[in-house]
């Protein structure tokens, strides 16, 4: 008595022959006749017109009365004819996995080598081969996963704000968070940008304005993110918020408050290009100073609108502007506040910190020397200049006659930033602009490596250039005090003329580059993300530049490396607009994901291990499970599974197994060897189906099994294979460097090593068991490599199996 | 019946909790050594059910037979498969056996 | 991996779990009792504590190659029962036990297959039968299969705790305790039904290829079972039945592997020296090749002791073909045999397969020794029911009919449950086993005392000398016996000398003292029985001739006041009628 009740599978054989390449290859009849006979198969048909109505009713009627319950398509169909197809099962009911697509043609019958029996022959190994599977399909359903419509946005600069923009204007939820008081973050601080001199506060405001009229953003300022836990569509994202000791509903923005403040807090501006502020009034050199109450608007940019106090500043029981606030929007006894947000996605736009210019200070000065500033504080000199501004921290314009600017100031230096800041070019070039235009008379020496003005930016360089009095040196300048005055000493030599130029300047500017922020480092740690080389954070360069290792987070702008500020705020749209998949209401994975039979797992954490993607997690009893929402279904836990536990689902290993025991018999004439092949979806795969198509004689040897990743192969299945006789294994995979699951091809290189050693104990000759690096347009070289691959093989005989 | 270890092959699972043959061994005989490599305490309390030498992932290990049985130098390996186990068997003259056979019908 | 070792007992924490149902040994009938037992009541509670990982653990670890009992068309249960009668010599058999067992014998087999385990079928589709009623099968993935169906059905299977006492409640059973093998804890189950399902006892006698440095587990039995199932029951009082019929059974000599079916299976007789036929010859009026099992077991000892030796199996008849087809059934229960045969350039149609007898052993899936029980599996202490070689009463269950067993054994335990709570239990029992069970952990440095395998060699081979062991070609006398209790006292009496240096060794040591109290029963089993009914699984030269007095089951239990094992009989029931 059988406890279970199994129901045998009803199969639907199709064949679809339109240019006869099959027929005229082999007796299409003689094969169909086998066929029909094959267990389960309950229909086996050609087919002569598959778009048609009465087939695609007679292929429905054949569904709904059970007649059949799975189908196989075998032949060439095009991609119009698949539609109608796939749309006819499904209204007949059947699921889309219960459907097998089975190109002879692409297998090479009727397009390669071999004799018309053993092309015979092979089709009929692919048709079993297809039975066998589709007998073990299971229906599917994607899994749908429901998610937040609440993004988190950390970083309030512009990338930041732009992100939270695109994204509040499709109607989602925002969190804004911001370490500041204030959004704006470096921009906020610019006198101008390049290439229109635009007023940063124009572009602020520009983005300012979808995020006031939105109900659905709130801004955490004075925060920072203390942990992302969760997962793409339920992240749980902590935020950390010290208090501003303003009541955000009752603060009108009125400024009593400030007017009663005793406090005049000298305060070191955020552009001092430096790790630890250092700057005197002790004549060293150009103050870029402010004093400050302690009770002020947000900083660096007046939004939120709320005041906050400072008070680090404040004198001990001082509660002044308590008292004068009209609102009683004082609360100076408020507590840092935690929250956790559920967030379906994250944007980090996290931006950029200058490179601290003091670690120059040895052979430019920057601290030692006088009237050496950096960019940003140029920025600073040049937005007071503009205002009006005169004090005696700021200097008179008209005292800025001769100006220096050293490009490249710690950048493209193996010691100090080993990259291109790419954007100080050009920064230097509009600080010049706008100077020229605050003070013609001013003379400009620029000393540069090389002017690195990309695309229209050139004509800004042009600009410059026609300008009376700019001059370009180019050599890197030797800086000390000068004796003079109120100046400082530069000597250049520059490397096209050999002219040596020795000068005294009233201000030189070190053109300072972009570092990863530290916001950015926290925010890694926080998150767990990895870092590129340089530190910022980094996707696929190439193809998906805006995703982290994490999915669901994404990152834009300076984050991600230097970038002026319209890339930036391109940069963070694309993070912006990935995020959205998670923030749909609700997630759709694909249902061909990896599943772990705990009943067979050993808990060894190989897949944990060897996923790309880290996605694996461990349940309450200790077994992996994956993350599905991380998973990017490669298959490499897989592979790798020494137990075979962990099946990809409509990729199983049964699946497989099935498919391979039907090599059992050779279908190639004896001392012809028979070779499986495994190639990787993205690379090896195509090459092998362009190389057929293009009619570059493939060898009838290889029958080939697509799989997504060349990590995905295990062992077992080449055991399996090898064990039945087949004379060879071949497993095709990217280059080092390209796959593009990262490290799938190499991960099975080193398992298909060992298992050639055990090979070799068992005198089975190991280089029957062949890895090799495909690419994409490698088809006339795959020919070539699996052609001397089955003559290494003619010469090492059969199998020894094969017995 | 003594499970040896090849050390130049045996990583100790990663020498994670316990590598894969401890946590086969249903006498409790194989374990994690000082050098973090695998090894069987003690070799003559070894019953040879050979779970060890099938589930090591890299092929580590070697079942042989106390000499006190038999002579040195013959060889069974065995090769999982997905639903099949495949057994190679070299007798001390260098004869070659082979057995394929299926394990789990799905 | 090591673990810190405890210094002192309150160092040692206790793990406490509560169950519905808890199965000691997750072997074959246990797995079968979780799975039938989730059947019946998916929200039953189920916990296996497992000695070693369920996946590989117990006799099954390398397999199986025949399931040596399956009722096949035209054939009944009751007939079994008959099979199984005349393969005690007539009895006594517990038919009762028998019968149910045989009706319930072939769906549990039907279970495996449908589980994906290959059974051998032509092409027609008709299981391959090798001798009367055993099947063959290919079973390298039996264990594997088997413990992922108990997993999948919702037991909690608890690895690497051995088990040391049963948890008592007045004369209930309501769990088990023990110790972890890797963390060290004391575990405490707390459970409504228990299923003991150790397997057998192998390792109370010598072998007699373990005098050396590298075979000391050379048995045909899996040496890590040792009867901790049967000693927890034993030190509670339980009953135990027949525990004189040890399983001996003609095996490869040196190597102690299986041969007996596989000899039926391809029709290799049994010979000698001179190339006689030895069954045919010397045993014909007691069915000749077709003899029971004990005599298969005793005839090539005989041999042996006349001077005919050595004996054989032939096999020098057989094709390649079938020679392949042999070693492929070796492949699937004791592969490294193909490696002994590889290790001696051996080609066995040339030269046959030498056969001798094995060390005796207890196993109630083969002989009829272990926990007597009543239809329901339970035993003599309510609560605690046994299935599978630790069950005894119903010889020649084999792997199907302890399968059937754990079945049979789970609806009892079920049925028993209902409407039963927790008992509340005496902590003071608790504190008293922990400190029994880590005692030779606990021994001061440098402490002077016995090892556990000095202990074990000292038992195998006073068991061997004076209980009827391999040297003694299985005779052993009344005074051999008296001899032999006397010592395995003096042996328990030093149980305080054994220390243990690690977690292993700990296992190792209460292994020995388990054994020692199995010993001591199957020594009384083997006193009161003074005839001799099954040569070679009990001669006793005193008494040479079968006495129909004892044409029934002999019993014991401890008194657990004088601490005395009590020997008494039970009479044989035929419920089956025919011969």
């Amino acid at each position: 008595m059988i406890s279970m009740e199994k129901i045998a599978p009803k199969i639907g054989l199709y064949i679809y022959d339109p240019a006869e390449t099959i027929a005229g290859s082999i007796d299409l009849q003689a094969v169909l006749e086998k066929c029909a006979k094959i267990r389960q198969v309950e229909i086996c048909e050609t087919v002569s017109e598959p778009a048609s109505e009465t087939f695609l009713d007679s292929v429905k009627d054949a569904v709904t009365s059970a007649q059949i319950d799975r189908v196989i398509w075998a032949g060439r169909f095009t991609s119009h004819q698949r539609k109608l197809l796939e749309s006819s099962l499904t209204e007949a009911g059947l699921n889309q996995y219960l459907c097998e697509w089975c190109d002879l043609e692409l297998q090479g019958i009727g397009k390669s080598s071999g004799s018309a029996k053993e092309q015979q022959n092979k089709a009929m190994t692919l048709i079993k081969m297809a039975v066998a599977r589709v007998k073990l399909l299971m229906p599917l359903t994607p899994q749908e996963i429901p998610s937040s419509d609440t993004a988190v946005v950390v970083g309030g600069g512009i990338s930041g704000l732009h992100a939270a923009a695109s994204l509040l204007e499709r109607g989602k939820e925002v969190h804004l968070v911001e370490r500041q008081s204030g959004v704006g973050g470096k921009v906020a601080l610019l006198s101008r940008f390049y290439p229109l001199q635009c007023d940063p506060h124009c572009g602020l405001e520009y983005v300012l304005k979808t995020l006031r009229k939105s109900d659905r953003l709130t801004v955490h300022a004075l925060s920072r993110p203390l942990a992302v836990e969760g997962t793409a569509g339920n992240f749980s994202v902590t935020v950390l918020s010290q208090p501003r000791y303003v009541d955000a509903e009752r603060c009108n923005g009125c400024g009593h408050c400030t007017e009663v403040c005793p406090v005049d807090q000298p305060v070191i501006l955020d552009a001092v290009q430096d790790e630890k502020p250092f700057r005197q009034t002790n004549g060293i050199g150009v103050m870029i100073k402010e004093t400050r109450k302690a009770v002020h608007q947000a900083i660096p940019y007046a939004f939120p609108e709320t005041y906050v106090v400072d008070r680090h500043a404040c004198p001990p029981d001082c509660r002044k502007c308590e008292k004068a606030c009209p609102t009683q929007a004082i609360d100076l006894d408020q507590q840092p506040v935690e929250k956790a947000i559920t967030a379906g996605a994250v944007v980090a736009a996290t931006g950029w910190d200058p490179y601290p210019l003091s670690k120059l200070s040895d052979y430019l000065g920057y601290g030692n020397i006088a009237y050496v500033i950096g960019n940003l504080e140029m920025e600073q000199l040049l937005r007071r200049i503009t205002r009006g501004v005169t004090d005696l921290t700021t200097p008179p314009v008209n005292s800025l006659n001769n100006v220096g600017f050293v490009q490249c100031a710690g950048s493209r230096n193996t010691q100090h930033l080993s990259y291109c800041s790419s954007v100080c070019c050009s920064a230097t070039l509009k600080q010049i602009q706008q100077l020229k235009s605050l003070r013609l008379e001013a003379k400009c020496v620029v000393f540069y490596q090389d002017i690195r003005c990309n695309g229209f930016e050139e004509d800004l360089y042009r600009q410059v250039k026609e300008l009376d009095g700019v001059l370009f040196v180019r050599g890197f300048p030797k800086v000390k005090t000068s004796e003079a005055e109120n100046c400082v000493s530069v000597i250049a030599e520059d490397t096209f003329s050999g002219r040596k130029v020795e000068i005294d300047l009233d201000l030189l500017v070190l053109a300072g580059g972009m570092q990863p922020s530290e916001a950015g480092s926290e925010f890694a740690d926080v998150t767990g993300l990895p870092l590129n080389p340089h530190g910022f954070f980094t996707g696929h360069y190439q193809c998906y530049p805006e995703e982290s290792q994490r999915t669901g987070i994404f990152t834009g702008g300076c984050a991600r490396g230097p970038m002026n500020v319209s890339q930036s705020i391109e940069s963070a749209s694309r993070g912006a607009i990935k995020a959205l998949d998670f923030l749909e209401g609700s997630i759709t994975i694909k249902p061909t994901f990896p599943v772990v039979d705990k009943t067979k797992c050993d808990e060894c954490k190989r897949c944990v291990e060897e996923c790309p993607y880290a996605c694996y997690y461990f349940d309450a009893k200790g077994f992996p499970e994956p993350d599905l929402t991380k998973c990017r279904q490669c298959g490499n836990c897989m592979g790798v599974c020494p137990v075979g536990a962990i099946s990809i689902n409509h990729l199983t290993v049964k699946q497989l197994a099935a498919q391979i025991e039907m090599l059992e018999t050779s279908f190639l004439d004896e001392d012809s060897p028979i070779v499986l092949a495994f190639l990787c979806e993205n690379d090896a795969y195509i090459a092998a189906t362009s190389a057929i198509d293009s009619g570059l004689n493939f060898p009838i040897n290889v029958i080939y099994l697509q799989v997504p990743c060349a990590g995905a192969v295990n062992n077992a299945m080449v055991a399996d294979a090898l064990s039945l006789g087949v004379d060879g294994v071949f497993i095709g995979g990217c280059q080092d460097g390209q796959c593009h699951y990262i490290k799938g091809n190499v991960q099975v290189r080193k398992r298909s090593g060992d298992l050639r050693d055990k090979l070799t104990s068992m005198m089975i000759e190991p280089e029957r068991v062949r890895s090799e690096s495909i690419e994409i347009q490698d088809t006339e070289r795959l020919v070539q490599v699996l052609n001397e691959y089955i003559n290494d093989l003619k010469e090492l005989g059969p199998n020894p199996f094969k017995i | 019946m003594a499970p040896k270890v090849d050390f130049t092959k045996c990583d100790g699972c990663k020498a994670q909790d316990e590598p894969l043959c401890e946590q086969v061994c249903p006498g409790n005989l194989m374990t994690l050594g000082e050098n973090s490599k695998a090894y069987c305490r003690e070799t003559s309390d070894c019953w040879d059910c050979m779970s060890c030498t099938k589930v090591c992932p890299v092929g580590a290990i070697e079942t042989r037979m106390p000499y006190q049985l038999g002579y040195h130098g013959a060889k069974l390996i065995p090769l999982m498969g997905t639903n099949t186990i495949t057994w190679t068997c070299i007798d001390i003259n260098g004869n070659v056996e082979r057995f394929r056979f299926k394990t789990r019908i799905d | 991996m090591a673990t810190q070792l405890p210094e002192s007992l309150e160092n040692i924490n206790t793990e406490t779990i509560e169950t519905d149902l808890l199965i000691i040994g997750g072997g074959n009938a246990g797995c079968f009792s979780a799975v039938e037992a989730k059947k019946i009541d998916p929200d039953v509670k189920v916990t296996i504590m497992e000695k070693a990982h369920i996946s590989r653990s117990g006799a099954c670890s390398a397999g199986m190659d025949a399931i040596n009992t399956y009722i096949p068309e035209g054939k009944t249960p009751e007939d079994l029962v008959r099979w199984c009668r005349s393969q005690v010599g007539g009895g006594p058999l517990r038919e009762d036990l028998t019968l149910s067992n045989a009706q319930e014998l072939n769906e549990a087999v039907d279970d495996l297959e449908e589980w994906g385990l290959p059974v051998i079928r032509d092409e027609d589709g008709n299981m391959q039968y090798r001798g009367g009623w055993d099947i063959s099968i290919h079973g390298e993935q039996l264990k594997p299969i088997m413990a992922e169906k108990a997993m999948e059905a919702g037991a909690e299977v608890y690895n690497r705790i051995v088990a040391t006492a049963l948890l008592m409640e007045g004369n209930q059973c309501f769990g088990a305790m023990g110790f972890g093998l890797r963390d060290g804890k004391f575990y405490v189950f707390k459970a409504k039904a228990t299923i003991v399902a150790t397997g057998g006892a192998c390792g109370l006698y010598k072998s007699y290829t373990s005098d050396s440095t590298d075979s000391h587990h050379q048995t045909w039995m899996c040496p890590f079972n040792v009867g901790t199932g049967y000693a927890m029951g034993i030190r509670e009082g339980a009953e135990f039945t027949s525990m004189e019929q040890r399983w001996v059974a003609t095996r490869s000599k040196d190597f102690c592997g299986p041969i007996d079916t596989i000899s039926v299976g391809f029709k290799s007789s049994i010979t000698n020296a001179k190339g006689e036929r030895i069954l045919e010859e010397r045993y014909a009026d007691l069915g000749g090749d077709k003899a029971p099992r004990y005599i298969r077991a005793n005839a090539p000892m005989e041999e042996w002791l006349a001077g005919r030796g050595p004996t054989y199996a032939d096999t020098t008849h057989l094709s390649n073909k079938e020679a392949k087809e042999l070693k492929i059934d070796y492949l699937n229960e004791r592969p490294s045999f193909v490696l002994f045969l590889a290790s001696r350039g051996q080609d066995i149609t040339q030269e046959p397969i030498e056969i001798y007898g094995s060390d005796p052993y207890i196993v109630g899936g083969h002989t009829g020794s272990g926990y007597w029980v009543d239809m329901e599996r339970m035993t003599t202490v309510p609560g605690l029911f046994a299935a599978g070689e630790t069950a005894g009463g119903n010889p020649n269950k084999f792997v199907g009919g302890c399968a059937a067993e754990g079945k049979l054994a789970a609806r009892g335990a079920i049925k028993y449950m209902e409407s039963l709570s927790l008992a509340e239990v005496d902590p003071a029992q608790i504190e008293k086993e922990k400190e029994r069970v880590f005692a030779p952990l606990l021994k001061e440095k440098n402490f002077d005392g016995v090892s556990a395998r000095m202990m074990e060699e000292r038992m195998q081979r006073l068991m061997d000398e004076y209980a009827g062991g391999t040297t003694q070609f299985y005779r052993t006398n009344e005074e051999r016996l008296d001899y032999a209790l006397r010592h395995l006292k003096m042996l328990k009496d030093q149980i305080e000398f054994l220390y243990a240096k690690d977690l292993h060794d700990l296992m190792l040591v209460h292994e020995v003292v388990d054994r020692l109290d199995v010993a001591e029963v199957v020594c009384h089993h083997l006193k009161f029985r003074k005839e001799t009914r099954w040569q070679g699984w009990q001669t006793r030269t005193d008494f040479p001739e079968t006495d129909p007095e004892f044409n029934c089951f002999v019993e014991s239990r401890l008194n657990k006041e004088s601490g005395e094992i009590e020997t008494f009989t039970r009479p044989y029931e035929q419920l089956v009628p025919g011969e």
